[in-house]
């Protein structure tokens, strides 16, 4: 009797566990569909099923309960999984939590409301975040100068920005003034800022970068790419005087714009120099410009993913999660960032080795963040004004698109407590 | 800003001395020249402090030289010191006798300085200086330009119009400001009165224009107007052919058709413009419309020089429209249908071949007219009678070896398997290479395959899958797998040879002997290889023939009974798509989906499956 009695609580402990089932979504070379991964991480987010992101584990995989609609959304988007039984998933936590390993847990468990700062307008070239965006399915908002100084910003979580020129010189296209897309964006951008009621589009975008750094001081999570990131800055820096040339805006540059820039307005860069050349497709110092000619080449510029510690500096860690350390380079209005007129205190995240040159940065301002990534389409290595977008069917693996990704979910993470 | 070179400097220099206005006019020394010309590096290096020093001695030594007036306002321009050269202005304008120039400059300044009324009151104050002059509003215009205040612009324009009493002054100025305000209407409307005087300007209009199409509401304003011009001139040819270009750049065909008519006939252009037009439809996609403009012609000018490629366009055109919509000319049953778009196409053709029997199109127009027999009438005599005579009449021309190749197939389709090998191989040695080649190739293998000598099937498909880059090595490489799968156990093969010789019913569109006979051998073969080929084959049939039940039980059977075949996802597929298509059931046809994706996850069919099934779930993708 005693032994029916023992049998059946041993069998009822054994079966316990081994029912209760999670999945594995595996970040590493195993995974089928990387990009949309993240999509169907966001997708159980949005239907208050926590996830749990396993930083430096197996390419920074991801834990879900398992459910029949988990599971059936990740066949139908092609994201492989592994089922774990109870005991399974112990065992990965308890190697994730070890000390022994540079690996932690991470719970996600809100989906951070997501604006992109873009125009109505058609552009000719691609957006590489709108595109992430898009194939991994994670939903956004569209806003634009008129939503921002609204107010607008505050419903949101997340903002983007992507092949933005805050300076007002209309990402310096001189050569492209006579085209009808440069004309209609010179066109609607001039009406903006008259509605608002300022004369020159180049004062107006001042007041829309104001507006958005006092986004992220109030808590907001920004995220800037190729021309949205050093513009951001040089506007910050030129809030007092006129640095566009007479080209864009009809009247010259100021005579002491340079003593009057103001570094200590701005997120991440300081003592850098605006070009104030029309012609130069270039808005400061602050990029590298392309690699020399012996590098510029897909297949042998890259940059390298720094590692840090899963433990005590999950943000950065979360930022570089990646199956590769190292991503192949893909050029843009700005490209690299030098890293001499990087501020101290912003933490760099990627460089591209042995040039002085920062890919990827990250940092805090007030009670936000924000995350810099240089270049313009992580899967065009150049990419021209006309060229077609990106296919990301053919690139599911990107690592560059990954580092996107990763800024759309650090939002969602639970701040953890730091161990003392 | 403007840096002139040593010479041009010496130039304009000595031209603005003979230009001054005022009776005494004062020299410039060799010394002057030297300064200014030190002032004019301090300029270009960007030293506009010390240029500025300079350029102001030169002016109060010699006021009357303009150069040295420019320079120094363009210096404190350069600075923004705006006040000093609003008062350098002051001083030229209470100096001129004619200062219009000079009012609109300081015009211009203050706007920069950021006085906005007061440079629209000064701009109106050098209109009110000669409100008769049409080059004083145009001078008022161009300095509103270089600071793009293009509403004001077109104000001054239109106050300049009314006060000339000219309505037909600024016409293209206007036209391209109503533009860069989206005011398109009024664009276009100016641009009717360019071509009510003009109308070789059409193709500059045009030019004019696109740019700025870029929107639906471009397109609409830019259409109601022209509309509305058309209704008033009728007769006017190039307000007709704009409104025709608007409606075809907004997708209109229908209406540009309309257009093209009435052009056509007014002009007595013979049908030579709705036979472009209808080939703009047809890269348009706009097939019927495209057709509409080609019978058209046809009707109008039946004698005209574009008919004959009128009549063979509407006959392409007929034929792609019941390809688009699927047309039948059978049903299932094999029972006539109505009347549709293949009847008129070969109607179409023969017309064609009446009217025209010594046109260069002949050859291929009777060629597609054995080829809907065949393919489509399937009236073999009368295919055989055509693509004959395209063989005797033109031997050694492309046409001719693709009728042979027609005439092959055809064989094929009649069981007379010796005359269609004699037919390809024939084709085969004229050719050697090329696409008609390789078809005639694989069509030597599948006789081969039919009459059940595999090894001579084997030697062709080896040949062909060498150059991956065909269309028909896929289908070689297929053929091949089938053989290799599926030959034995028995030394005769004697299963694969009954599932070739209903392959060849298929063909010959034998479907109930085909059907009896696979079930026969499905029932014989038992666990053979070959039996989930029977089964799909099977099904396949029981779907053409109208049992679609039956059909959807034995595409589901087959990854029951033989689960490891590559053809169980493919059945689930076909299954699934006829759940969906057959049945209207959506959510079964859904679940029946994602089986292929939980039991054949590595399958082929995976990728398409997962667009069908979020394609029914109404995803966003």
């Amino acid at each position: 009797m005693k032994n029916r009695l023992f049998m059946t609580v041993l069998i009822a402990l054994l079966i316990g566990p081994v029912q209760a089932q999670d999945l594995l979504i595996p970040m590493d070379d195993s995974q089928s569909d990387h990009l949309k991964a993240y999509g169907v991480t966001f997708w159980s987010l949005n239907r208050s099923i926590d996830v749990d992101w396993l930083l430096n584990y197996r390419g920074g995989s991801f834990l879900i309960s398992r459910t029949p609609e988990v599971e059936n959304e990740l066949r139908v988007r092609g994201v492989r999984y592994e089922v774990l039984n109870g005991s399974q998933t112990a065992a990965v936590i308890s190697e994730v939590e070890s000390d022994a390993s540079n690996t932690s847990v991470v719970r996600l468990e809100k989906p951070p409301k997501i604006a992109v700062y873009a125009p109505d307008q058609t552009l000719p070239w691609d957006d590489a975040v709108l595109l992430a965006l898009t194939y991994a399915e994670v939903p956004y908002d569209m806003i634009y100068d008129d939503q921002v100084l609204a107010g607008d910003l505050e419903d949101y979580d997340w903002l983007h920005l992507h092949h933005e020129d805050f300076t007002g010189q209309y990402g310096k296209f001189f050569n492209y003034r006579s085209a009808p897309w440069y004309i209609e964006q010179q066109r609607q951008a001039e009406i903006s800022a008259r509605k608002h009621g300022y004369r020159k589009v180049s004062d107006f975008k001042r007041e829309v970068v104001q507006v958005i750094r006092e986004y992220v001081g109030g808590g907001g999570f920004l995220f800037a790419m190729c021309s949205g990131t050093d513009t951001f800055d040089i506007a910050l820096a030129a809030q007092g005087t006129d640095i566009v040339p007479m080209e864009y805006d009809g009247d010259p540059i100021d005579p002491d714009a340079l003593a009057s820039l103001d570094f200590s307005e701005t997120f991440a860069f300081t003592d850098f120099r605006p070009s104030f050349n029309s012609r130069e497709y270039e808005h400061s110092n602050i990029d590298s410009g392309p690699p020399p000619p012996q590098l510029r080449n897909p297949a042998v510029d890259y940059f390298t993913l720094f590692e840090f510690s899963a433990k005590y500096d999950q943000v950065p860690t979360m930022l570089t999660q990646n199956h590769v350390p190292t991503v192949k380079g893909f050029i843009g209005q700005t490209t690299n960032f030098i890293k001499t007129l990087i501020k101290p205190g912003v933490v760099i995240l990627a460089e591209a080795p042995g040039r002085g040159e920062v890919r990827y940065l990250h940092g805090t301002f007030g009670e936000g963040t924000f995350t810099f990534y240089g270049g313009h389409d992580p899967e065009d290595y150049q990419h021209f004004v006309g060229d077609p977008a990106t296919d990301l069917n053919l690139h599911k693996h990107s690592p560059g698109y990954r580092l996107i990704l990763n800024n759309i979910l650090f939002p969602a993470a639970k701040k953890k407590k730091q161990k003392t | 800003m403007l840096y002139i070179r040593p010479f041009a400097f010496l130039i304009a220099l000595s031209l603005s001395v003979s230009l001054s206005t005022v009776s005494s006019a004062q020299s410039v020394d060799s010394t002057q020249v030297g300064r200014f010309q030190l002032a004019e590096s301090f300029m270009r290096s960007g030293q506009f402090q010390r240029a500025i020093s300079l350029l102001e001695d030169l002016y109060q030594d010699s006021p009357n030289t303009h150069v040295f007036y420019e320079r120094l306002r363009e210096a404190y321009e350069s600075v923004k010191r705006y006040d000093d050269a609003i008062l350098l202005i002051d001083r030229k304008i209470q100096q001129d006798a004619s200062p219009v120039v000079y009012i609109t400059d300081k015009a211009r300044l203050l706007f920069l300085k950021g006085d906005e009324a007061g440079s629209k009151a000064t701009w109106q104050l050098a209109i009110d200086s000669n409100v008769t002059s049409s080059s004083v509003y145009l001078m008022v215009y161009r300095s509103l330009m270089q600071v793009r205040l293009f509403d004001f612009a077109i104000e001054v324009l239109e106050q300049g119009r009314d006060n000339l009493g000219n309505a037909s002054l600024f016409q293209t100025d206007l036209a391209q400001l109503y533009n860069l305000t989206s005011q398109h209407g009024k664009a276009v409307s100016q641009y009717l009165e360019l071509l009510k005087i003009n109308q070789n300007q059409l193709n500059y209009v045009r030019s004019q224009m696109s740019p700025f199409l870029t929107s639906d509401e471009a397109l609409d304003k830019s259409i109601s107007v022209a509309e509305e011009g058309v209704a008033t001139v009728p007769l006017n040819r190039a307000f007709r052919e704009l409104l025709a270009w608007l409606y075809v750049e907004d997708g209109q065909f229908r209406s540009a058709l309309d257009v093209y008519r009435a052009i056509d006939r007014l002009e007595r252009e013979e049908g030579r413009l709705l036979f472009t037009f209808a080939q703009i439809a047809a890269d348009g996609a706009a097939y019927d419309v495209a057709l509409e403009a080609f019978d058209e012609v046809l009707r109008r000018y039946p004698d005209g020089s574009s008919a004959p490629d009128a009549l063979r366009g509407l006959g392409l055109m007929q034929e792609m429209w019941a390809e688009t919509l699927g047309e039948q000319v059978f049903d299932i049953a094999g029972n006539r249908l109505e009347r549709n778009h293949y009847d008129e196409a070969l109607d179409t053709y023969q017309r064609f071949l009446i009217d025209h029997p010594q046109h260069p199109h002949f050859p291929d127009v009777l060629r597609r007219i054995g080829v809907l027999h065949q393919d489509i009438f399937f009236d073999y005599t009368a295919a055989s009678t055509v693509l004959t005579e395209v063989i005797t009449r033109y031997p050694q021309t492309m046409t001719a070896n693709q009728a042979a190749y027609d005439l092959g197939r055809m064989a094929i389709t009649e069981n007379r398997l010796g005359d269609a090998r004699i037919q390809f191989s024939r084709l085969l040695t004229r050719l050697r290479t090329g696409e008609l080649a390789d078809l005639a190739r694989y069509e030597l293998a599948l006789l081969h395959f039919y009459k059940g000598e595999f090894e001579a099937t084997d030697g062709f498909t080896r040949a062909m899958q060498e150059n991956t880059s065909t269309d028909v090595a896929n289908d070689a490489i297929a053929m091949k797998v089938m053989l290799i799968e599926n030959r034995g156990p028995d030394s005769l093969d004697v299963p694969l040879r009954k599932f070739a010789r209903t392959s060849l019913l298929i063909r010959q569109r034998k479907w109930e002997t085909a059907l009896h006979q696979l079930e026969d051998l499905e029932a014989e073969i038992g666990l053979h290889a070959l039996s989930d080929d029977v089964l799909f084959s099977k099904a396949g049939l029981q779907a053409r023939t109208g049992a679609i039940d039956a059909a959807i039980q034995s595409y589901l059977e087959l990854p029951l009974v033989h689960e490891g075949s590559f053809l169980s996802a493919r059945s689930l597929f076909e299954a699934g798509s006829l759940q969906e298509t057959h049945l209207g059931d959506t959510d079964t046809a859904i679940r029946t989906f994602e089986r292929i994706l939980t039991e054949y996850p590595g399958s082929l069919m995976v990728k398409e499956t997962r667009a069908e099934i979020r394609r029914l779930r109404g995803d966003e993708v």
